[in-house]
């Protein structure tokens, strides 16, 4: 169901000087998909980020979002059309206060009552951030810095969220927490592709799920399969032994 | 001029030698006085340019001020060389009377002393003081990050001339020394005629440029590049940043300090004003025209800007005043042109800049494209040599050192108000691997950073063989015998493989900057090893790396990357071997062959710290595993039994893991 | 005068002078702050700032030092030479970044710095040419009005450099913590991956700092001419040292830094030139420089530069 699509790579190959990354990738995101993708350091995941957001150019392949091809477009035109991050570490803005990190994440749409609207929706999901709103961000502790970073790509009103290793430096707590607000996130109808490395509990939520190594997929398919697969654990744990041609 | 790299080593002597012959003869091919002087001329700029591609070339160092120590080695000869200072004469002064350095004037109560220095004891001795200026001026200021340091300089180039404006009773104040003695050889006391300064302009020229050419590709030379390419990385592999630093600033201070010496004697007169920021900024010009690090560029720079200045700019407002008369344009007729030189200057930096950074003469490095054969040459394992060296090393650190064992106990590491790592407590046996795992964020690479000294740890013991690393910097504990690789590869970008991993071997090799420049014995036979070493440590490869031996890093492919960032390591000879993601960015096959290495390694020695996040290369690698989780010490186990663990699981892996 | 007198007039010219360098050490702090990079051609672009001014004046009918005026016309006239002067140069900053600093924004070691120094150099050789090395008399439009205090002078030309300062550092201080792109700007220097990752374009928010910069140079240079009488090739370098150090002083990329540093510096001067001798003013603000640099390289209000890992 083409129409369904939201943010496709097709063939997509990336270079960094001399450098080869991603060597030929194809992901699928839907409408009201939790994608995940796992793989080890190196292996091209935060080139896939990169090359979402478009701070990385493809160098052959296209990706399109909502079926038109994306390549070509700025970073602020990705977020005007409905692309937000969360960033690998969170990434806020340390000596600004949560408030003025959430209007950043707004950065690229008009203030009006949506905003307020949107500040509404974030505070409801997050009353930890209401309450910090005042404080500077550096301040907060990792998780509601995590809880902070999430809101402020809600900020942006997005169909769809790419979010960068969100359990990275979380206590198993507040690990569960997050990936719950993920679920509720995408159940409001916004799409999740995560680069993750806890792979079970992403996969747990995730609807699919891709395995990236050395710049290919080599593994993909239903999250359910994926965690079923007893291939996965050595897939993502160590190297799966998959022909690399 | 990229043809000139591909002549022969014969060749390019054989130019080299024409070219020297043309410039001997030069004051004989009947082009007159004025153009010997601007020949001279040239030799003074060509000097200034050698000694401040050191710094600014070679080592990365923005020197603003470099005038300055221009200044100093001027007015130390100027000085001691002038009726400047004249003490009454007593009799201690006898003593450098009778050696010809003062004279006597008058006699009686009234007499004086005059200095009479001679030209060619102060040439050294300039360099000598200015070199001692530029370590007084350095020694504090070169820890600041690079942009600082070059505002910094610029207000050293501004004190300088500040100060001889104003210490009149020194230098005579603004306008400057007068009757500076000429050099005098043999009796010949050079008068006016720029011939004989010609000739030591060009024998200056020639010292500065044959001890460039020499430093460039030895220890020091290398060493002063690998900071100019990463500081960090530089620190790691044994370099002694500071002091290196340090030397190339106090060695552009002596070229200038002598330079400066030469140009007074040759002008007999000095004023601050030949010494003001526009000086700076001309040989930087020099520099940036020829090719920033290119010695040859640098002498190039030189005499193109003062021919610029000298005949180009004069006879092109000839040009334009008599097309001004021709054409009865009142602005043309009274153009003058040459005082448009430093326009020009600038006009040159930023187009250098925008289209041609690497200069007109760039640093040569062979980009070799590899024949097919090359390419698809089987893997052959060359291990022995290297492994027969690495041994011998191991041998003799073991004789005079305790057991190569790491013992950390209660390592507490604080960012702000973040703890990295709490009271982590480990060891590391003598020739065993220990592997530390666990995900990011987990504070894996701030223990390596704080067992190597990147990172002050705020609580808890590092020892190594016996020898406490804590307070130690990088190159100290590279010394102590731990060498590394970084998670995210940190080699020396623009150099080439052989002079990456030679600048491993920096702490095993002696050769200073006197002894590259006279090419003693003992350091040739010494390079001649070293670069032998660095053969046998890539044939360790196979055919990967050996063919690859000039090309320079960044064109390798990533694993490939990784195996130059583990030889260089290796170079070092270490006993305690850390590897930080060896196989990050590696297929299967590529994985799998690197962690047999790093078994080999081992069982010939070496002990190894080894963080890595593929659990199969773990497990087939480690003696022991350590798990990390938010900067504790989650397990500690054999692989097995690590990954069996259901903490460790679920930190690691993620809950469910263990029902799947 | 009495000593005391003597010491608050170097106080009160200090002042002036402070203002000067603040406007000018704003534009260091803001282009570092968010590009790391030691912009040389600075220096220069308030050079040539004052002779926009100068220019912009003359074309009013202020020829020469004749012609005062008062009141409103008085007002209306500098303002429009200051706002002129200001757009003009911010304009010039932001070619300047345009066509020479933007090609070089990831190259890495210390070429851009080369090249705002090349930069520099030809605004300077361009200005020197142009104006035969010749000083040239700048437009006195205000009214000689000295108010006295105890012993002290006050000049109405002071007093209004003041205002004009006060109100321009309050407006970017303003712009800064308040406006959106005030906020990207702030953003960015923060951690600019972050910023662009917000759909932040951070060629524009460098171009609004080289503008804002470049138009505060220019409203330092006209303040130059005003209070000096007089300007020439040569200005930039002195003040643009002087306001550099005022930047570090106050700790570089910190924007109420530089505005304090600023007013030290001037204080500095006119202070060290009353009690040590003017020909070593220099040498003093060079040494507060360097140790500054070497002891507190943050800067006394620390400094806001981001912190890379």
């Amino acid at each position: 169901m083409p129409e369904e699509t939201l943010l496709e790579f097709a063939g997509v190959h990336t270079h960094y000087g001399d450098l080869h990354v991603l060597k030929g990738v194809d992901y699928t995101v839907a409408r009201d998909d939790i994608v995940v993708l796992l793989g080890g350091n190196a292996s091209g995941k935060s080139t896939t980020m990169k090359t979402i957001m478009g701070t990385v150019t493809p160098s052959q392949g296209e990706v399109r979002f909502r079926g038109t091809p994306i390549n070509r477009l700025s970073t602020s035109e990705r977020v005007k059309r409905g692309i937000a991050p969360v960033l690998e570490a969170r990434r806020l803005f340390p000596r600004m206060t949560v408030y003025e990190n959430l209007e950043m994440g707004a950065y690229t749409r008009k203030r009006g009552p949506d905003f307020d609207e949107d500040l509404e929706r974030v505070y409801e999901l997050f009353p930890r951030v209401k309450e910090r709103r005042h404080q500077l961000a550096g301040t907060l502790s990792g998780g509601e810095q995590q809880m902070v970073a999430i809101g402020r790509a809600l900020m942006a009103r997005p169909a769809l969220i790419c979010m960068d290793e969100p359990s990275m430096g979380l206590s198993p707590r507040f690990v569960e927490i997050v990936f719950g607000i993920i679920q509720t996130i995408n159940r409001q109808g916004v799409a999740i592709f995560m680069v993750e490395q806890n792979a079970h509990m992403a996969l747990q939520i995730a609807s699919r799920g891709y395995v990236l190594q050395t710049g290919r997929v080599v593994l993909s398919g239903p999250a359910a399969d994926l965690a079923a697969n007893p291939a996965i654990r050595e897939a993502y744990l160590g190297e799966l032994q998959v022909e690399d041609n | 001029m990229k043809r000139l790299a591909l002549l022969s080593p014969r060749q390019r002597q054989a130019l080299f030698a024409a070219l020297l012959m043309v410039l001997l003869l030069l004051p004989f091919l009947g082009i007159g006085q004025a153009n010997i002087d601007v020949a001279a001329n040239s030799c003074a700029y060509a000097a200034l340019a050698l000694g401040l591609n050191i710094v600014v070339g070679f080592t990365g160092l923005l020197d603003l001020g470099y005038a300055a120590f221009f200044a100093i080695g001027a007015y130390a000869y100027g000085i001691l060389n002038s009726f400047q200072l004249h003490p009454h004469w007593s009799a201690a002064w006898a003593p450098l009377a009778a050696i010809g350095f003062v004279a006597k004037l008058g006699a009686g109560a009234a007499a004086t002393v005059h200095f009479t220095f001679p030209f060619w004891l102060m040439l050294p001795a300039s360099a000598v003081i200015a070199a001692c200026f530029g370590m007084a001026f350095g020694a504090p200021t070169l820890r600041l990050k690079g942009d600082y340091l070059a505002i910094v300089t610029l207000g050293f180039g501004e004190i300088v001339p500040i100060v001889a404006r104003n210490w009149s009773s020194l230098t005579n104040g603004a306008e400057g020394l007068n009757g500076v003695g000429p050099p005098v050889l043999l009796g010949y006391r050079f008068g006016i005629n720029a011939t004989p300064y010609y000739y030591v302009g060009l024998g200056l020229v020639l010292l500065l440029l044959f001890i460039s050419l020499r430093l460039k590709p030895s220890r020091i030379g290398r060493a002063w590049m690998a900071v100019r390419e990463d500081e960090i990385a530089a620190g790691a592999m044994g370099v002694h940043t500071t002091r290196l630093k340090l030397l190339a600033f106090a060695m552009g201070a002596g070229f200038a300090g002598m330079t400066g010496t030469f140009y007074i004697a040759k002008l007999q007169t000095a004023t601050p004003d030949m010494f003001d920021l526009p000086v700076s900024i001309m040989v930087l010009v020099m520099i940036v025209l020829g090719g920033l690090a290119s010695v040859w560029g640098a002498i190039l720079g030189a005499v193109l800007l003062e021919l610029l200045q000298a005949w180009f700019l004069p006879a092109l407002s000839g040009w334009v005043q008599g097309l001004g008369n021709a054409i009865h344009s009142p602005f043309l007729q009274n153009l003058q042109l040459t005082s448009a030189s430093e326009l020009i200057f600038g006009i040159i930096l930023v187009t250098m800049m925008l289209y041609r950074r690497d200069g007109l003469v760039p640093v040569g490095r062979n980009e070799v494209r590899l024949s097919y054969e090359q390419q698809d040459a089987a893997v052959s394992r060359g291990a022995a040599p290297a492994v027969a060296r690495l041994r011998a090393g191991l041998a003799e650190a073991a004789t005079d050192a305790r057991p190569a064992v790491l013992e950390i106990r209660d390592l507490t590491v604080k960012f702000g108000g973040l703890t990295a790592l709490k009271s982590i407590s480990l060891d590391v046996p003598a020739g065993s691997i220990v592997a530390v795992i666990g995900p990011n964020g987990s504070g894996k690479s701030t223990l390596f950073n704080s067992i190597t000294g990147l990172v002050k740890p705020s609580a808890g013991v590092v020892r190594f063989a016996g020898r406490d690393l804590l307070g130690l910097r990088p190159d100290q504990v590279l010394r102590a015998g731990v060498a590394r690789t970084f998670q995210n590869i940190r080699l020396f970008p623009n150099l080439t493989v052989m002079e990456n991993v030679l600048i491993g071997q920096h702490s095993h090799l002696s050769a200073g900057a006197a002894g590259a420049v006279l090419g003693l014995p003992r350091v040739r036979a010494e390079e001649r090893e070293a670069r032998q070493f660095v053969l046998e440590l890539l044939a360790m490869f196979g055919n990967r790396l050996v063919p690859r031996i000039d090309q320079g890093v960044a064109q390798l492919s990533y694993a490939n990357r990784r195996r130059v960032e583990i030889a260089r390591a290796l170079a070092s000879r270490p006993r305690l071997l850390m590897l930080d993601e060896p196989t990050a960015g590696m297929n299967p096959a590529e994985s799998l062959e690197l962690a047999e290495q790093i078994a080999a390694f081992r069982d010939f020695g070496l002990t190894i710290l080894l963080v890595e996040h593929k659990l199969d290369v773990v497990t087939r690698l480690a003696d022991n595993v350590i798990v990390l989780d938010h900067g504790e010490k989650l397990a500690e186990g054999r692989a097995e039994e690590v990954r069996r663990n259901e903490a460790v699981i679920e930190a690691y892996i993620g809950r469910g893991a263990v029902d799947a | 005068m009495t000593g005391t007198a003597v010491f608050f007039q170097q106080l009160v010219n200090g002042l002036s002078l402070g203002a000067m360098y603040s406007l000018l050490a704003l534009g260091f702090t803001l282009v570092y702050g968010i590009l790391e990079l030691i912009n040389f051609a600075h220096f220069n672009v308030f050079m040539v700032g004052a002779f926009v001014g100068l220019i912009v004046l003359q074309w009013f009918g202020l020829q020469g030092q004749s012609v005062v005026l008062h009141g409103a016309p008085l007002v209306l006239s500098l303002l429009a030479a200051l706002a002129v002067t200001m757009v003009a140069s911010g304009v010039l900053g932001v070619v300047i970044e345009r066509y020479t600093l933007r090609p070089m924004r990831n190259v890495r070691g210390p070429m851009a710095m080369i090249t705002t120094i090349g930069v520099s150099y030809i605004l300077f050789n361009l200005v020197l040419l142009l104006t035969n090395a010749q000083a040239l008399n700048y437009p006195d439009p205000m009214p000689s009005i000295d108010y006295h205090l105890g012993g002290v002078t006050i000049r109405l030309k002071a007093v209004i450099i003041w205002i004009v300062a006060a109100v321009l550092m309050w407006g970017l201080n303003l712009f800064v913590r308040r406006s959106r792109l005030g906020k990207a700007m702030r953003a960015v220097a923060q951690d600019a991956e972050a910023a662009r990752m917000m759909g932040v374009e951070v060629d524009q928010v460098v171009m609004i700092a080289f503008f804002a910069g470049s138009a505060l140079a220019g409203a330092a240079g006209m303040i130059f001419g005003l209070y000096y009488n007089f300007t020439q090739y040569s200005i930039g370098y002195t003040a643009g040292l002087r306001a550099f150090t005022a930047a570090v002083l106050g700790g570089i990329g910190n924007v109420p830094g530089a505005m304090v540093g600023g007013l030290l510096i001037g204080l500095i001067e006119t202070i060290s030139s009353q009690y040590i001798a003017t020909k070593w003013a220099d040498v003093i603000i060079f040494s507060i420089l360097i140790l500054t640099l070497v002891f507190r390289p943050a800067g006394l209000l620390g400094a806001q530069s981001p912190n890379r890992s």
